[in-house]
């Protein structure tokens, strides 16, 4: 616990990072609502409510697909920021098990990442709810909970992807830009191909997805395979690294 | 329990068909200020790294405060304090930040033991600063708390004096041997022989990768003392001096004598010099330095290759 302490505490003191998390988590759904309820008062015949159920799918989309970034950069930091700053060397001389300094980056990373998520969570949901109109299809618990699921479950694959590829790395510059790469263009790229989506995460991702906007053509069985190898492969990879690697 | 907390034996590192660390036999005793001396690639700082974990070794054993490892190496690294080349920090945490970073990766007691290590490097009203703002020298000090956080029985510096001003040089020699009074045994890595010679009770000269010589530091400066001689009649001088192995330089003859050769000694020779008829206008004996030493072992081993 000592240990995840720290890692949260590495992330937390990094005022770019945290800021730009804030944004990247916060800013899609703040402004987007504020977009909406401004666009239907000033012209309420056009723009429907801001609220209601298309309202919120729409705005979490946009918070997993901006909000994405942000758990790249938090997951990029927390697995090479110790090895970045040369700090690595110093917790190895510790003699603690470099898989145990390894694991303690997921928690500790998580923690700082998922309360974000979950604020920006939680002001969408309030205000799919209390910004519906009468004629929209309403927000129910039901609906909450399983976006709420699907939202977690994209941020948190986002984070370890980012974590086992930074920490086979070790670099989170050349991390975050491979990550950013892959997931803004050459992922939505392959997957408008069509031909792989048993094989994609953001494929695997949209068959989850509550109520999908897109059509892939992946069951639920492969996509958790396909999630868990996308997961587990990375984070493999990381941890062989970080144990073997000179310090 | 072991006399030596620091043991190697036919240790070896290769970097492909690079050997930089070949064959050593090294034997730290408890409870001393050992120096560890050798020239720039000399593989000071790669068998620093070995015994720290850092790096695995090729070939060889070693044995960290009578443990082996790496077999039991989070056990024997738990009283063992390190700085490995220079201190690294995340620069915008604070010092005290830093500190409880590599607490929280040791026993739960380490936390416990921040202030007094702040306090005992004179850093203890700027631990709440970033490191960002600190010199050179205080993060030199800061990595030395560091260091202290594990109660080390065994504290390995490298290069430990890099940017401290000659008072915090004169701080680090008194904390060095605070630390060896209260039973700790601290390595010195260092390339200046002159601090080694005045901390140090014993030391080792590495170079190409091998130990070439160790032992006691009084030990070190060799089998031979020196007299300079200054007379005013030099060959009648040489002559009587017959029997030593002399040289002559622009300062006068020096005469070189065993280690065991006293005051007595000098009185003796004075003595007949005197009584030959020759005036003496300077007698002074002196040993060589650890540095003279220094370069006529690694120098010997540079004009066999």
């Amino acid at each position: 616990m000592r240990l995840v302490r720290a890692e949260f505490l590495k992330l937390r003191k990094r005022r770019g990072l945290a800021a730009a998390a804030i944004v990247l988590t916060l800013a899609p759904i703040v402004v987007g609502f504020a977009v909406l309820t401004i666009l239907h008062a000033v012209d309420p015949e056009r723009y429907g409510p801001a609220g209601g159920f298309e309202n919120l799918q729409g705005s979490l989309e946009l918070l997993t697909q901006i909000g994405i970034v942000a758990a790249i950069l938090v997951g990029a930091t927390a697995g090479a920021g110790d090895r970045g700053a040369g700090v690595f060397r110093e917790l190895v001389v510790t003699g603690r098990s470099r898989l145990q300094l390894f694991a303690a980056r997921i928690p500790g990373g998580l923690a700082f990442l998922l309360p974000l998520v979950a604020v920006s969570f939680a002001i969408a949901a309030i205000a799919s709810v209390t910004l519906a109109g009468s004629g929209q299809e309403p927000v129910t618990g039901e609906t909450i909970v399983r976006y709420a699921g699907w939202v977690a479950l994209d941020m948190v694959l986002a984070f370890l992807l980012a974590l086992g590829v930074s920490s086979a790395l070790g670099s989170r510059g050349t991390s975050i830009g491979i990550l950013l790469a892959w997931q803004l263009a050459a992922a939505p790229l392959l997957l408008s191909t069509g031909k792989l989506d048993g094989v994609l995460p953001n494929a695997a991702l949209a068959s989850l997805q509550p109520e999908p906007t897109q059509i892939v053509s992946t069951s639920l069985s492969v996509a958790i395979v396909v999630l868990v190898c996308w997961t587990l492969a990375p984070l493999a990879i990381g941890a062989w690294r970080t144990s073997t690697a000179d310090s | 329990m072991n006399d030596f907390i620091v043991e190697t034996h036919a240790l070896t590192k290769r970097f492909g068909s690079r050997v930089a660390v070949d064959g050593v036999d090294l034997r730290i005793p408890r409870g001393s200020a050992f120096g560890y001396l050798g020239p720039n690639g000399a593989g000071k700082t790669t068998l620093i790294r070995m015994l720290l974990g850092l790096t695995p070794a090729s070939s060889g054993t070693m044995q960290l405060r009578g443990l082996p490892v790496p077999e039991r190496r989070a056990e024997a690294l738990a009283r063992v304090g390190a700085i490995v080349e220079e201190p690294r920090f995340h620069p915008f945490l604070t010092g005290r930040e830093n500190l409880q970073i590599v607490a929280a990766a040791r026993e739960p007691a380490a936390h416990a033991r921040i202030g007094g290590a702040l306090d005992l490097v004179g850093l203890a009203n700027r631990a709440d600063e970033r490191v960002n703002q600190y010199s050179l020298g205080m993060r030199q000090r800061l990595g030395v708390a560091r260091a202290l956080l594990g109660d080390p029985e065994l504290l390995i510096l490298d290069e430990p004096t890099n940017g401290l001003d000659p008072a915090g040089i004169l701080e680090f020699r008194g904390l060095v041997r605070r630390l060896v009074g209260e039973g700790r045994t601290v390595v010195l890595s260092s390339h200046l022989l002159d601090e080694v010679e005045k901390i140090c009770d014993a030391v080792a000269i590495v170079d190409r990768g091998s130990v070439v010589w160790q032992g006691p530091i009084d030990a070190i400066h060799g089998g031979t003392r020196t007299v300079l001689v200054a007379v005013d009649d030099e060959p009648a001088a040489l002559a009587l001096l017959d029997r030593h192995e002399v040289e002559v330089t622009a300062e006068g003859i020096i005469v070189r004598l065993s280690t065991e050769a006293g005051p007595d000694v000098v009185a003796g020779l004075n003595r007949r010099l005197v009584n030959a008829g020759i005036g003496v206008h300077r007698l002074e004996l002196s040993r060589a330095s650890l540095e003279a030493r220094f370069l006529e072992i690694t120098s010997r081993l540079e004009e066999a290759a």
